[in-house]
């Protein structure tokens, strides 16, 4: 009972800051700047921050819906969804990183340089990639409800 | 030995008993998740995050690690400058043809056979080509496009088609002449007819899209939103105006299952030979073709002519007459040829909707002859309207937003 209690306040709490970054993301490009804070940054591009946003947005209300009645099949689904949709945008602003750090750049060598490489990935991040971490707890519950059974 | 009806029966009966298994069903997670992709409010965002994703790799795979890190280094460092040094006669018409203009420093301008034509097609498209089949072979494989097709059935209806006909547009958006062949899977010649057409007109292929992420990545948004629109407002206008049924669709929904590789592998490899087969002859010698209709004034003479046109109703330099020629066999060798044009970025987006508008490529003309003669006369007909009315319409956006 306890502990799922503290799924749901943790999928609450995923829930709420995921939807507000997805309302961020969507405020920023809506007017057409960029906004960084931190290790936080919100990109000024219509494509990863307009539509990203849309998504990040979805994920966060996928977490709220689904931490009612949490142990139904179909609510606990929509909480995998979430993640699901976090890792998409993640792993896509990570496939972008891996792709910009391979090549050594218009002028330079056919490949980057180790230092290049690397700083390809400091931050700051995008917030699909920030909230990536936090999503992975659902990958527990997955498995604990596997052996529950 | 003959049975009679009862004996069938308990034969029917036995069988059951020992193969069937009763009892009630529950749900897994996997339907669960399933059953949320195909619902319209849990499966749009999923189906949008889906398509940003299919996209997003597309862009990182295909322009920024392979055409821009790699491909034009080697093009325009290398395969250029030899091109232009080591072939004789600089300045001749054969010279024109081959290798282009001499003086031009990156293969988009240098626009001659070999030079633009294998940058293009081996530089570019293969890229694009390569990574869309991949992801396409790995949504086919998951079995997401059925899901696909149910969430989008309902939109489908308003012009006319249903669910399936996500199959030939999403094909198309890879190559239009297996996408033309897809139109196939539709039961009613109006369904068919409507699908051909808007495939024809407004679905861009894999080649033209990975050439307009490398030319025009900041407005292609704007580019293939214009051409979406276009879509639903003309297949509405179609479902309306051309008499037949379209008829509901019955589709068994698969579960979800893990892509084999050797699978993926085999159609990746067989729709990249089929593109290729198609693509390197097309897009060589449509640079020919287009040279040689420059060096005998033709393309001038078309400019001219059509120039009130082009500049006063489409609002686009009348430069863009050559890439127009060009767009009938290739549709991303028309788009290169537009960047090195001098233009507004609206001109060049207005340019390019155009070139994807304005007629299918040859590959696909023939397709569409070979689907019927009848409808592809039909087809044309009703894009030579579209072409016309949309082009004015885009010119007058412009004006009103007074970007044009």
């Amino acid at each position: 009972m306890a502990e799922r209690t503290i799924a749901v306040i943790y999928f609450a709490i995923l829930g709420i800051i995921t939807t507000a970054f997805g309302i961020a993301d969507i405020l920023v490009t809506a007017g057409s700047g960029s906004f960084a804070i931190g290790i936080l940054e919100i990109p000024d591009d219509l494509f990863r921050g307009g539509w990203g946003g849309f998504i990040v947005l979805s994920a966060g209300l996928f977490y709220l819906s689904g931490i009612r009645n949490f142990e139904n099949i179909h609510q606990f689904s929509k909480i995998i969804m979430g993640s699901i949709l976090i890792w998409i945008m993640a792993g896509c602003d990570i496939f972008a990183m891996i792709t910009e750090s391979i090549p050594g750049g218009e002028d330079g060598s056919w490949f980057n340089t180790l230092d290049g490489f690397l700083g390809m990935y400091a931050p700051p991040y995008a917030p699909a990639v920030l909230l990536l971490p936090f999503s992975l707890m659902v990958v527990y519950y997955i498995f604990k409800r596997k052996q529950d059974i | 030995m003959k049975q009679t009806i009862e004996q069938r029966w308990d034969l029917i009966d036995k069988i059951a008993k020992q193969t069937v298994t009763f009892g009630e069903y529950t749900h897994s997670l996997k339907d669960a998740i399933g059953e949320l992709t195909i619902k319209p409010f849990t499966g749009i965002p999923i189906a949008i995050a889906i398509m940003y994703a299919f996209w997003s790799i597309f862009g990182s795979f295909a322009g920024t690690l392979f055409t821009d890190g790699f491909m034009v280094k080697i093009f325009d460092g290398h395969f250029l400058p030899w091109m232009q040094n080591i072939f004789p006669g600089d300045g001749g018409w054969l010279y024109y043809i081959i290798v282009g203009d001499p003086l031009a420093d990156n293969s988009f301008e240098a626009f001659g056979m070999l030079t633009s034509g294998l940058f293009v097609a081996i530089g570019v498209v293969l890229p694009a080509i390569f990574i869309f089949y991949l992801m396409l072979a790995l949504l086919e494989d998951m079995g997401y496009m059925p899901r696909l097709a149910v969430l989008i059935d309902t939109v489908l209806h308003k012009i006319g088609l249903h669910g399936y006909a996500i199959v030939p547009t999403i094909l198309s958006l890879g190559c239009n002449v297996p996408g033309v062949t897809a139109t196939r899977i539709l039961e009613t010649k109006k369904q068919r007819f409507i699908m051909m057409t808007l495939l024809a007109i407004f679905i861009p292929c894999g080649a033209q899209i990975g050439i307009m992420e490398e030319v025009i990545p900041d407005t292609m948004g704007w580019v293939l939103l214009y051409l979406i629109i276009g879509y639903f407002v003309f297949g509405y206008i179609l479902n309306k105006i051309v008499p037949g049924k379209s008829p509901e669709f019955l589709i068994d929904v698969p579960p979800y299952r893990k892509p084999m590789i050797s699978n993926i592998g085999k159609k990746v490899w067989g729709r990249i030979v089929g593109f290729f087969k198609v693509a390197i002859p097309f897009v060589l010698l449509g640079c020919g073709i287009v040279n040689v209709l420059y060096l005998v004034g033709f393309i001038d003479w078309v400019g001219n002519i059509l120039s009130p046109v082009f500049v006063l109703w489409f609002g686009v330099p009348e430069a863009t007459a050559g890439p127009l020629i060009a767009a009938f066999l290739r549709k991303d060798l028309a788009v290169a040829q537009l960047s090195v044009i001098e233009m507004t970025p609206y001109q060049m987006i207005s340019a390019v909707v155009l070139v994807s508008i304005y007629f299918p490529c040859v590959a696909t003309f023939a397709m569409m002859i070979k689907e019927g003669t009848k409808e592809m006369l039909g087809a044309l007909a009703v894009l030579f309207t579209v072409v016309f009315l949309y082009g004015g319409l885009i010119h007058l956006i412009g004006i009103l937003l007074g970007v044009a």
